[in-house]
């Protein structure tokens, strides 16, 4: 017991003072995110709208301004209209010299053929202010809608980013952390020497697992915390509950890390294995954007994906605060695959 | 005297290759006893087997009274080894590997004294990526004394090492022996055997072709009227290299 807590200890000590492991399961996963928290998915709805005003009427520009769903731009006709044609407009307004909001002039709308909706949200809206422009100068009573705003938990592209993330990380250095550690533990002989002392092999298995988990629960804290200070993550859930689907998930990519481990003899021939199990998981385990969009067959097969199951379990923790009881699916599937991923490590690890 | 290693008939295949062919040594108590030989020639897979780091094919080997392959676990607790190009935990302290490996023997190691033991104090706190070649050596003979052992074996302890460092390290081992310590170590260094040790057997093709002090052996070459191609004078090359560069040790 004193053996393996001393090995512990040491192997904790090991990761800490290793800069590049800090780097790559820390570092890394919490600067993607910030990189990431730059793509404006939300920008995606609005409509960009470019004003050629001719006139010195500023009446209909002050009732279209606080719409946000318009993206303001005022310039010149030529300039507007080129933008227009490189797409950067949906909709160009030309307001005409004589504009007057009591007046009768036609105001002039160019719409972009290639974007069918944002112009038709555009165009509706504009008509809607000119109507709203008429209403005012006249004292007609109407009928009026009381409107009453709803919160959303109002979740955000990072909420949904944040869990994946992490359990990629918690992937990649179970695999590639336990594989590479391995491989360069034994080709330098570090492992023969301690097979000549009477350590019992399996403390240091053990303690090298306990070590690593540790550094896990670490990464899932960290992540988290920082995910609520700087990037104004929506957390719902309890992160111990986070922290055992974590270790679980954890468990399953450490065993992979062991086999990969036992059946390569140098590092070439680890990296490729390495990133042959994880490039697709990454990309099709819905880490960076959800798999509803997959093909109903590769969705059904990534469905079984270990990664699947701990970015699902994370993610409804995190963002829906889901319980263990309510993820019981991926549960059972990260437990499914820690049996079958530990039979073939204890299958496939060597010593020498 | 007493015999702490006693090798009868040890014999090792790998598939039709005879690699050790049934040899049979014997290793006295504070002896320095050397296995030499050309590369291939049997000397590592013979450590290893009593290292208990490869299975006995066939033969015995009997570690201060303890049959190897019955015993394994206990001749590991008596035994110190120094392997072949093997290297340590980065990001740990000499202090703190020390520390760590007299753990594995349920021990706890006054990890300062052991470095004094290879002059390696003033390194306590490095790790071992800083060491020079020949600090790095001294570091695993520290870290084969951690659990006391009855006997050290070292394989190929000064390979790579510059004539400053290998002189050094011979002082290193002597006093190892004097402290009581029974050393078995292999070298492709004639002048390190003939300087160290006791007694050398020579291995050729798994067998061992000679077993005796190195002066006798001398002598029994000279007596079947041996005369060198050249004369040797009273001094060589290696002679003039350390009067040019000192004895004193560069890796510090």
């Amino acid at each position: 017991m004193r053996l393996k807590l001393k090995l512990i200890a040491a192997s904790f000590k090991m990761f800490v003072r290793q800069k590049e492991a800090i780097l790559w399961t820390i570092l890394l996963p919490l600067f993607m995110i910030f990189l990431f928290s730059f793509v404006n998915f939300e920008g995606m709805g609005t409509v960009s709208l470019g004003i050629v005003n001719y006139s010195q009427d500023t009446t209909l520009i002050a009732l279209l301004k606080p719409i946000r769903t318009l993206k303001i731009t005022h310039g010149k006709e030529p300039s507007e209209l080129t933008a227009l044609q490189d797409g950067d407009r949906e909709v160009v307004l030309i307001i005409p010299a004589s504009f007057q909001p009591s007046g009768q002039d036609s105001l002039k709308l160019y719409l972009n053929a290639e974007r069918p909706q944002e112009t038709q949200a555009g165009r509706v809206i504009i008509q809607r202010a000119l109507d709203e422009m008429v209403f005012q100068r006249t004292n007609i009573p109407r009928p009026t809608l009381v409107t009453e705003t709803v919160n959303s938990r109002n979740l955000t592209y990072i909420d949904f980013l944040l869990p994946g993330v992490l359990a990629m990380s918690i992937m990649n250095s179970g695999i590639f952390g336990v594989a590479f550690g391995f491989v360069m533990l034994k080709k330098r002989g570090i492992l023969r020497r301690l097979l000549v002392t009477p350590m019992n092999t399996n403390d240091f298995i053990i303690s090298q697992v306990i070590s690593r988990l540790a550094v896990l629960m670490l990464q899932v804290v960290i992540m988290v915390g920082v995910g609520m200070l700087l990037f104004d993550l929506h957390f719902a859930g309890s992160i111990l509950d986070m922290l055992v689907v974590g270790i679980l998930g954890g468990i399953v990519f450490l065993a992979i890390g062991f086999a990969l481990s036992g059946i390569s003899k140098s590092e070439d021939q680890v990296a490729p294995l390495a990133n042959i199990i994880t490039l697709p998981m990454m990309f099709l385990s819905g880490i960076f954007f959800s798999r509803s969009t997959l093909p109903g067959i590769a969705h059904t097969v990534t469905d079984f994906f270990p990664l699947t199951y701990l970015a699902d379990g994370l993610r409804n923790i995190a963002i829906e605060g889901a319980t263990l009881g309510d993820i019981w699916p991926q549960l059972l599937g990260l437990t499914v695959w820690s049996i079958v991923t530990v039979f073939l490590a204890i299958k496939a690890f060597r010593w020498e | 005297m007493n015999t702490v290693l006693n090798v009868q008939n040890l014999t090792k295949r790998y598939g039709d290759l005879v690699a050790v062919q049934g040899i049979s040594f014997s290793v006295q108590q504070q002896e320095i006893f050397g296995i030499l030989g050309p590369n291939g020639a049997g000397k590592t897979t013979t450590l290893e087997m009593i290292e208990t780091l490869r299975p006995i094919d066939s033969g015995s080997v009997t570690l201060d009274g303890m049959d190897v392959s019955k015993e394994p676990q206990n001749v590991k607790r008596s035994i110190g080894v120094q392997l072949q190009s093997s290297s340590f935990f980065d990001k740990l302290s000499l202090t703190e590997l020390l520390q760590l490996f007299g753990e594995m023997y349920s021990r706890r190691v006054d990890a300062l004294a052991l470095l004094k033991e290879v002059e390696l104090q003033d390194k306590a706190k490095s790790y071992v990526a800083e060491l020079s070649g020949g600090q790095k050596q001294r570091f695993s003979i520290a870290a084969a004394l951690v659990n006391d052992p009855v006997i050290l074996f070292l394989d190929e302890p000064t390979t790579g090492l510059d004539p400053q460092a290998r002189r050094h390290l011979w002082g290193v081992i002597k006093r190892i022996r004097s402290e009581g310590k029974t050393v078995v170590l292999t070298t492709h260094y004639m002048e390190e055997a003939e300087e160290l040790c006791d007694r050398v057997a020579i291995m050729d093709h798994g067998n061992i072709v000679s077993n005796a002090p190195p002066q006798e052996l001398i002598e029994k070459l000279l007596g079947k009227g041996f005369k060198k191609a050249r004369v040797e004078r009273l001094a060589n090359l290696e002679d003039v290299f350390l009067d040019m560069t000192g004895h004193s040790l560069r890796d510090e």
